[in-house]
């Protein structure tokens, strides 16, 4: 079996992208596209801790926590995707920079 | 299935939509408005019941063969936080009967807001973290949503989309978190965290653990590097729903934190203790200084809320049983406070159509009642003697001395004179001369409005004059917490 400090060395430089992604990308779907690597960074670390948890066997509750919660970031972006499409109406466009009505 | 109240409020948040499809148009909004405080009332007798029936002791659900099942813990500080959602959200819907509208987003608000009660309830009810999360998520959403609907301000997308990615990024932040401590224990249930890792001398996950799920539920809570969201927010909701995100949304966040701390992560207290500590001070400080700048009403009320959080946050660090007992008595008395604040200031933009501070001049004079209400809200946020924002504070300043940290209560003290130093500008405004013509036509609030303040106002000052029951209860809230890891 392989080592689970790959693993971990996986979603924890995937969990970076997210942030990384989140403080330079100025286009709002890239900030969703950021929130959604976040969670699938603790995805996998729930897949990968559900397998390691006992060798042989696997453990259900990491398996519902991720169905779960890849049920609930989709109902998040879509709301998101809403406010999205509100905002681009309302400004005509999608950079956050243009956003500048908060900024004081 | 989910506990009598919970399953309750949810049936009733799934009616909701289909009551406002079938109900005439005229009366959408009114019709809806008593549907959604019925089902409040009822599920605030079945919690009452509950409550009974548990006498003292934690109910709790195991999984089962039903068709639904969650593991819930249901104990006395369940009790405790449940009942000032319920309070404060049913309040908020009768002054949302005159304030809202009849427009086409009318059903969605009603149901919106009880899917936030809920998500809330679900929070404080829920007994390992896989059911902390998907409420949790409930709530959010819903916010979200509730912040951008109406889009009365201009600000309010924008606001929303502000939140909903900080809040979002929080909620994977603390799901990463939940994640190690998944793996290094196996469960997510919160008796079996405590007893897996109290034995066990603390590796370095368990920090790194403990640090993502503080910053994925800080951002909630608006501690201090996290809290930009929080005034955008508040400033753009409608006034009835900045009093529950301001009153009660911050509670869901600082019982989360207490009970993962107070459960899992007791084994390093001393060192997450003099962290939140620091944060609680940095956290007051910003917030109140920042307030004394603003001339936006509401902002100021939402920057404050950030110095309460500061307040609550002491308590945990303190981490006694007398200074969690400090921090539900503040939580529950500043839902009070500030609820009744932001509905005040709600009905004067209602009738007067304006936020700033000089605007306000002399509607004293022109709407006596709610200009009262307010002012005896903004003294009790200060902590004068005969309302209730003393009891919280006095207690966490005597926790802080009976824990050695007095330094933490003197910092208390100072924030509470530079609090003063806003709260009273606005009582300053209400009193002045009548200056503009705007002032001069203003008219007192509809009746509607009046009734929630004014209980609220009764409860301040009641809870003020007689705070002994309500003490007891957060003691009882704060053993039970406590009783969970294991200590007392």
């Amino acid at each position: 079996m392989i080592d689970l400090s790959y693993y971990l060395i996986f979603s924890l430089s995937l969990y970076i992208l997210g942030i990384y992604c989140l403080a330079t990308k100025r286009n709002l779907i890239r900030l969703l596209l950021g929130v959604e690597i976040l969670i699938n960074a603790a995805n996998t670390n729930f897949i990968t801790f559900a397998a390691y948890a006992n060798p042989g066997f696997v453990d259900s509750m990491g398996h519902s926590f991720t169905s779960v919660s890849i049920g609930l970031s989709g109902a998040v972006s879509a709301v998101a995707l809403a406010v999205v499409v509100l905002i681009y109406r309302r400004y005509g466009t999608l950079d956050a920079d243009e956003l500048k009505q908060l900024r004081d | 299935m989910l506990s009598l109240p919970l399953d309750i409020l949810l049936i009733f948040t799934i009616v909701s939509p289909v009551v406002g499809w079938v109900t005439p148009k005229l009366y959408r909004a009114k019709i809806l408005g008593a549907f959604t405080s019925v089902a409040l009332l009822i599920t605030g007798y079945a919690l009452y019941d509950l409550y009974l029936g548990s006498a003292g002791a934690s109910v709790i659900y195991l999984p089962s063969n039903s068709l639904i099942w969650a593991t819930l813990r249901i104990d006395t500080l369940s009790f405790f936080m449940a009942s000032i959602f319920l309070g404060l959200g049913f309040a908020a819907t009768i002054y949302s009967i005159a304030y809202v509208k009849n427009k086409a987003e009318t059903p969605f608000y009603y149901t919106l807001i009880l899917a936030l009660i809920s998500g809330m309830m679900g929070i404080v009810f829920a007994g390992d973290l896989l059911i902390l999360y998907v409420f949790w998520e409930l709530m959010s959403i819903s916010s979200y949503a509730l912040i951008a609907l109406f889009k009365e301000e201009n600000t309010s997308i924008e606001a929303s989309f502000k939140y909903l990615i900080m809040s979002a990024a929080g909620s994977a932040t603390a799901l990463f978190g939940i994640s190690f401590l998944y793996g290094m224990t196996g469960t997510v249930n919160f008796e079996g965290l405590a007893a897996t890792l109290s034995g066990t001398a603390p590796t370095a996950w368990v920090y790194i653990a403990a640090l993502f799920i503080f910053l994925g539920f800080g951002v909630k809570t608006a501690v201090f590097p996290l809290h930009t969201w929080l005034p955008d927010a508040y400033q753009a909701a409608p006034s009835p729903i900045s009093a529950i995100l301001s009153g009660i949304v911050i509670g869901p966040g600082i019982f989360a934190i207490a009970k993962i701390f107070f459960t899992a992560f007791l084994s390093i207290q001393e060192l997450w203790a003099p962290a939140l500590a620091m944060l609680s001070i940095i956290t007051m400080l910003v917030g109140n200084v920042t307030a004394l700048m603003q001339t936006d009403v509401k902002r100021m009320l939402a920057y404050s809320s950030i110095g309460q959080v500061g307040y609550m946050l002491i308590g945990l660090a303190i981490g006694t049983q007398l200074g969690l007992t400090g921090t539900f008595l503040q939580f529950f008395n500043h839902a009070l406070m500030k609820g009744s604040a932001f509905l005040c200031v709600g009905a004067i933009i209602y009738r007067l159509g304006s936020r700033e501070l000089s605007d306000l001049q002399g509607i004293g004079r022109k709407m006596p009642l709610t200009a009262f209400a307010l002012a005896i809200s903004v003294v009790a946020l200060v902590g004068l003697p005969p309302l209730a924002g003393f009891p919280g504070e006095l207690t966490l300043f005597t926790a802080s001395i009976q824990a050695d940290m007095t330094w933490l209560g003197v910092a208390l003290l100072l924030n509470i004179i530079i609090s003063a130093g806003f709260y009273l500008r606005i009582i300053y405004a209400l009193v002045q001369p009548i200056s503009t013509s705007k002032a001069e036509q203003t008219k007192e609030a509809p009746l509607l409005m009046l009734i929630p303040i004014l209980a609220l106002v009764f409860l301040i000052i009641f809870f003020g004059v007689w705070p002994d029951p309500l003490v007891n209860f957060a003691g009882d809230a704060a053993d039970a917490l406590l009783s969970v890891g294991g200590t007392v």
